[in-house]
């Protein structure tokens, strides 16, 4: 179509410079940059607990837990009506499927609902963003499922779940299945349990007919089984306030927990966020790669703090976090944003350690994007009002 | 999506197309009653409802001032100003009626945790249906309801259906249904009519065989769109009716078509795709599914009018699977 016709309907973030990045392209960003954040937790994660049984079933528990306490009865009423779930529907085995194909679609893990009946679910993806966590988040998202099935059943649910393929683990697919554990004679199963095959044969989609993207970028829109559509604009949204929630918030709760104390978890929380930020310009072409992203003019030279603070506003336009541009000069950027804004992306689960990392995360990355004279900080971390700084610091003491 | 392969889906469709089969099929349902019920209907609803007869039920469709179908339902006349809305979508509908009922002494109620529905559907459905029953209902004529009871469950029997074969429903007091669904199971063992468990079989595999489209599939389209022109009742007032009336003027401007695919597939019928004719976006899909009547991937489209032209070969999603355009109905 011709652009005259959609310049009304297609939407975009502007760089500092005036570059326009499709909203497709943000969004897509976004995915990625928080599925980083998640990966960058999980090696905090590993750290605190060098044994992968342990600490996989405690983000296992910890995420099945708060999925079934952050869902009551008036929640899932809201959520058959809003999916238009009719009556003649088994409400009691497979509300998670509909939820987590939702959920899959709207954070671009693209693929298909192969089969969707009273006993069997199959769910194939062919991408997902955050297939550079690692194993463990793959089999926590089994435990979330676990929670919806039982939510939807009003206690113990009667499905076997397996993740019988993970991109994660390194498999082509995700393949997610359903079984109902009466009709096929399964037992119950611990989380550890979720990564099995299933009993019926799965069905796979040849490589060369897989997708590389979801529904609401290949048509616009995401619909479901019973018809209802979200917006592109809505799975957006959805994405940059629920998305922090099951991947960060959630494993946080547990995580926090297998340090000794606070001290020594923020400790090594701020080293695995910076050693991510010292690499994330290490190479001379990821420099060259984000000027031509932001469409930075020769004329902003390669010590120039604003090149940082262009690359902060592109992060915080894609991620839908609102900020004020205080100052933008060669001697200092410097960008507002409350804390509400910053931290609250999930209304009911607020991260202080959003800041946190992301200061950390910047405060390294500037120095191999710019120069060693250039640090980032927030000033206010603490305060509802933040400010995040690239300036010129000498800390003696300095990571 | 369902397979090919599947020999339990495979089954349970031939079982409806063949034999019989029966399953819970329970709607939302909306009781409108007062004065004013069958002026009201006849106002929400593009045909003449108020002038079936008690005992009788219409198809029809609800548009939104726009003209556009944004429900359709059966609704049947169950007594004097009492009717009867079987539709998906009864928290919707109450939102819509109260903000249309000005002018009417009528009320709403949504009766839908009082009411099962089972649903016997198949050539010899009338043979099980006669078995459970306390008096057969051979003369029970297509669209109308009557009095029955299966042991001591009062039941209503509506001789309609969706999967386009001889069909009954049981509307049944939710207090009664384990006793209806006891009665059925054990008379269609006798006579190997199954209780079908696959929800895509007997919502859409079967249907769409036929031709019968779920409010999904119409939403936001004309009836004239729909090819329900004949169902539409210009002589009266209803909601829509004035854009309707320009719709008839400048012509459908979308169809819905039927899709037969021309490649063994699921992965770009699984979800709503794009079609296109020559390379060029013309539409989109609204469903897709194996029948096994017709052992073929069939589903609906949604196609710019002027490229609705049966035969027209398209392509849909991006793995290029081809499709031909051709008639909703397959069977």
């Amino acid at each position: 179509m011709a652009l005259r016709d959609r310049l009304e309907s297609q939407k975009a973030l502007q760089t500092a410079w005036g570059k326009l990045i499709p909203e497709k392209e943000a969004y897509k960003y976004a995915t990625r940059q928080m599925a980083a954040f998640c990966a960058n937790l999980f090696q905090v994660m590993r750290i605190l607990e060098p044994d992968f049984e342990k600490r996989t079933e405690a983000i296992c528990e910890i995420s099945y837990a708060l999925n079934m306490s952050v869902s009551g009865e008036e929640y899932m009423n809201e959520f058959y009506d809003q999916w238009n779930i009719p009556e003649f529907c088994e409400k009691s085995a497979w509300l998670g499927a509909i939820f987590g194909d939702y959920g899959d679609e709207a954070e671009n893990m693209a693929g298909r609902v192969i089969q969707f009946t009273k006993d069997r679910v199959e769910k194939e993806l062919d991408t997902c963003p955050w297939d550079i966590v690692g194993a463990e988040l793959c089999n926590m998202t089994t435990a979330m499922f676990t929670a919806n099935f039982d939510l939807a059943n009003g206690g113990e649910n009667d499905v076997a779940l397996n993740m019988c393929e993970a991109r994660g683990c390194g498999d082509r697919h995700c393949r997610v299945v359903a079984e109902r554990r009466s009709t096929f004679g399964l037992p119950k199963q611990g989380f550890l349990d979720h990564m099995q095959q299933p009993v019926m044969p799965v069905h796979n989609t040849p490589e060369e007919r897989m997708v590389s993207e979801g529904q609401i970028l290949r048509n616009g829109q995401y619909s479901n089984a019973f018809g209802e559509e979200h917006s592109f604009e809505y799975d957006y949204r959805w994405l940059c306030e629920f998305g922090w929630a099951w991947c960060v918030a959630f494993p946080l709760v547990v995580i926090r927990d297998m340090a000794e104390d606070e001290d020594e978890f923020l400790r090594i929380f701020r080293i695995v966020f910076s050693t991510a930020g010292k690499n994330l310009f290490i190479e001379p072409f990821a420099k060259e790669g984000l000027r031509s992203w932001l469409g930075v003019p020769h004329t902003i030279g390669d010590n120039d703090p604003r090149l940082m603070g262009g690359y902060i506003m592109s992060v915080l336009d894609s991620q839908l976090v609102p900020y004020e541009l205080d100052a933008f000069t060669k001697d200092e950027v410097r960008i507002n944003v409350t804390a509400d804004d910053f931290n609250g992306r999930f209304e009911m689960a607020p991260m202080d350690e959003l800041a946190i990392g992301y200061e950390a995360l910047w405060h390294n990355a500037v120095k191999t994007l710019v120069s060693a004279e250039w640090s980032c900080w927030f000033e206010g971390i603490d305060e509802e009002d933040m400010t995040i700084v690239v300036g010129r610091k000498i800390d003696k003491r300095m990571i | 999506m369902l397979f090919k392969e599947d020999e339990a889906a495979r089954a349970e469709a031939m079982a409806v197309r063949n034999s019989a089969a029966w399953y819970r099929w329970t709607h939302d349902l909306v009781e409108v009653t007062g004065p004013d019920a069958d002026r009201f209907v006849d106002y929400l609803y593009v045909n003449n409802i108020a002038k079936a007869p008690v005992g009788k039920s219409k198809y029809t469709t609800m548009l939104n001032e726009e003209g556009k179908i944004i429900d359709d339902t059966i609704v049947m006349h169950m007594g004097e100003q009492l009717f009867w809305i079987s539709t998906l979508y009864a928290p919707q509908f109450l939102k819509w009626a109260a903000t249309h009922c000005e002018g009417f002494d009528v009320e709403c109620r949504d009766i839908t945790a009082e009411w099962d529905m089972v649903a016997i559907q198949g050539p010899q459905s009338l043979d099980l249906v006669n078995a459970v029953l306390d008096e057969p209902v051979d003369d029970l004529k297509r669209f109308s309801i009557v009095d029955r009871c299966v042991g001591e469950a009062p039941v209503k029997v509506h001789r309609a259906g969706f999967t386009g074969e001889l069909g009954f429903e049981f509307y049944i007091p939710a207090e009664h249904t384990a006793a209806v669904e006891e009665a059925l199971k054990a008379e269609g063992e006798k006579r190997e009519m199954p209780e079908l468990q696959i929800l895509e079989v007997y919502v859409r595999s079967v249907p769409v065989e036929k031709g019968f489209a779920l409010r999904q599939d119409m939403y936001g389209l004309t009836p004239f769109e729909c090819d329900l022109g004949w169902s539409v009742c210009m002589d009266k007032e209803f909601v829509g009716k004035a854009a309707l009336e320009k719709a008839i003027e400048e012509g459908p401007k979308k169809k819905l078509v039927g899709l037969r695919f021309e490649r063994p597939s699921t992965e770009d019928i699984s979800q709503t795709e794009i079609v296109y004719r020559k390379g060029v976006p013309c539409g989109i899909v609204r469903t897709a599914i194996y029948g096994y009547t017709v052992d073929d991937n069939i589903g609906f489209a949604v196609i710019e009018a002027k490229k609705a032209i049966p035969g027209e070969r398209v392509t849909v999603g991006m793995n290029d699977s081809p499709a031909v355009i051709c008639d909703k109905v397959f069977v």
